[in-house]
């Protein structure tokens, strides 16, 4: 074999070799990620506006989330998921705060961090009245902490 | 001829056990005691030398293997037969709990006995030139122990699990670029569902017993090639020192005892590679301080594994695997706590995420790895490496201090609280 051919065979060899580790590689990751994510939808309806009360915030433990009703401001939905680490906050009428109970982040009502080791204030989810009158929440569609939906009744 | 005889010497094919040849024949000719050498150091085999630390590690992997496989006879990944099945594991087969607890158990000390083998390896500087790069194979084996605790951790779906889970997970996801994207991958989801607990369990029973199984006859032919145990330190001024091999094997690597090369004999090609003559290498010569490894060094294990075995089941006897209730992703446990070898980390991870959760422990296991090679100082005496030991012994110290702290000093919402202090309503 002369030199010349040697080293383009080589070249040719190695990138078909480093190509075929590649695509089987990307073949992998690829299988490891689910096509289907058999998981509760993110945009889901929580009931007519009049179920839920003036005052303390409704808290949703299926959807983790959190639903406020003011007489005035009327609706905004807040995330119970700390963004430290997942754990699910709780809402303390007593100092009007969330409380994480893992490291010990709290938020103020309107989600941002008062202390602890949480990096964001907590998401508030846009919400909107459904057709049928019920209240829509879409988790995929965060909002700002003043977001409000006013439902006149 | 008696025919059962004949049966007898077609399975070990071997002279008596009562002669020389017969002792040593039994370790090369038996598949599984070949990894031993047919003659120890009689010193080497002391307890106050190695503790017998990595054999009780071995003997719990076994009894982890064992017991694991026998849970699986009862077990389904799936939620929430998972917790169901832990509930007839525990009240309705027969033996369920006492299994369950010696795999909880086992897997525990496993944590302990590979971190104290570790300290032990140091302390002793035996993973100075040649066993470089076996101190890394082992830093890879902790990470694979703590892999399987992590993985197993999972398993029994109740409260306990699902939350430690969940914030183990989500420590991962601080990772720069990939780790959301990993951590996906190893949930099958975007949170600890159905799908976590699948590919968690094909981990726990399948992925990592391979992979540590694998590692670990690494581990251990690589230091049967290294010449077996390391020598106490307590011998190291009595020993002559090692002269450079002078047949076949270059001088950068491993000296090995100087033979004189004679010049009119035809030296065969293993020993060309080992660079000692046969006729050296399978001596039958009495040295002073060497014994057979049957029955000297095979007693001693044999009483090792005996030992471990009695102390995991007395264990779990007496102590109960814990199980909460129910996974509940609604409800977090106040404090939620990680497995307590990750309690160090959760208690790093309360005061940032990105820097207690990634990158102190990243630094910490890639320090660990580049030890023998950081460390230029050939001796392994004691009085010579006294800064390599003070760092060390901080290194293990603040661990355990962490480890503490998270463990018995934090309550509710991680405040800082004492355990001989009671607070109402919490556990």
């Amino acid at each position: 074999m002369k030199r010349r051919s040697f080293v383009s065979w080589g070249t040719a060899g190695l990138v078909a070799l480093c190509s075929g580790i590649g695509v089987s590689l990307a073949a992998v990751v690829r299988f490891l990620t689910p096509s289907v994510f058999y998981e509760p939808p993110q945009t889901f309806k929580i009931g007519d506006p009049g179920d839920f009360s003036y005052g303390p915030p409704t808290f949703l433990s299926e959807e983790k989330i959190f639903v406020f009703r003011d007489r005035e401001k009327g609706f905004a939905v807040a995330s119970a998921v700390c963004t430290h680490l997942g754990c699910t906050v709780g809402y303390f009428q007593s100092d009007e705060r969330f409380h994480c109970p893992c490291h010990g982040s709290v938020f103020n009502a309107d989600g941002t961090v008062q202390h602890g080791p949480a990096p964001r204030p907590l998401e508030w989810f846009e919400v909107t009245l459904a057709r049928d009158g019920q209240l829509r929440v879409d988790k995929d569609h965060a909002v700002p902490a003043s977001y409000r939906l006013v439902v006149s009744s | 001829m008696n025919p059962f005889r004949e049966a007898w010497q077609s399975i070990v094919r071997r002279d008596p056990l009562s002669t020389d040849k017969g002792k040593s024949e039994l370790v090369f000719l038996n598949v599984w005691l070949h990894i031993h050498p047919a003659k120890v150091k009689k010193e080497n085999l002391k307890v106050k030398h190695t503790f017998y630390l990595g054999f009780i590690t071995f003997f719990l992997f076994l009894i982890l293997v064992t017991t694991g496989v026998a849970l699986m006879v009862y077990y389904r990944p799936q939620s929430p037969q998972a917790y169901q099945d832990m509930k007839d594991l525990q009240f309705v087969v027969y033996l369920g709990t006492f299994l369950r607890n010696m795999h909880r158990w086992a897997a525990h000390g496993m944590v302990i006995c590979v971190f104290l083998h570790m300290c032990r390896v140091f302390y002793t500087g035996s993973y100075k030139r040649p066993r470089q790069f076996n101190w890394v194979i082992g830093v890879v084996l902790f990470l694979l122990t703590l892999g399987l605790s992590f993985t197993g951790y999972l398993l029994p779906w109740d409260q306990l699990a699902f939350w430690a889970i969940t914030v183990g997970t989500n420590i991962g996801s601080y990772a720069p670029l990939m780790g959301a994207r990993i951590r996906e991958l190893l949930l099958g989801g975007h949170t600890v569902g159905e799908s976590a607990l699948l590919r968690f369990y094909v981990l726990h029973v399948a992925v990592l017993p391979a992979l540590i199984t694998l590692f670990t006859m690494v581990h251990f032919w690589r230091m049967r090639k290294d010449g077996g145990l390391s020598r106490p330190v307590w011998k190291l001024d009595q020993d002559e020192p090692a002269q450079l091999v002078t047949i076949g094997a270059p001088a950068t690597i491993a000296p090995l005892a100087a033979v004189p090369a004679s010049q009119d004999k035809t030296y065969g090609l293993m020993e060309v590679v080992t660079g000692r003559p046969i006729f050296e290498t399978v001596s039958m010569e009495e040295e002073e301080d060497a014994v057979f490894s049957y029955p000297y060094a095979f007693f001693r294990e044999g009483i090792a594994l005996l030992v471990t075995v009695a102390t995991v089941m007395a264990v779990s006897l007496f102590w109960k695997a814990p199980l909460e209730e129910l996974a509940n992703p609604a409800k977090t446990p106040n404090p939620a706590k990680a497995p307590w070898y990750f309690l160090g980390l959760q208690e790093l991870v309360s005061h940032s995420a990105l820097l207690g959760g990634v990158i102190v422990p990243t630094l910490a296991v890639l320090a660990l790895i580049a030890i023998p090679y950081i460390d230029s100082n050939p001796s392994r005496r004691p009085a010579d490496r006294k800064w390599a030991i003070r760092a060390f012994t901080l290194f293990v110290v603040v661990n355990v201090v962490l480890i503490i702290v998270g463990t018995f000093f934090r309550g509710p919402g991680w405040a800082f609280v004492p355990p001989w202090v009671h607070i109402a309503g919490a556990e």
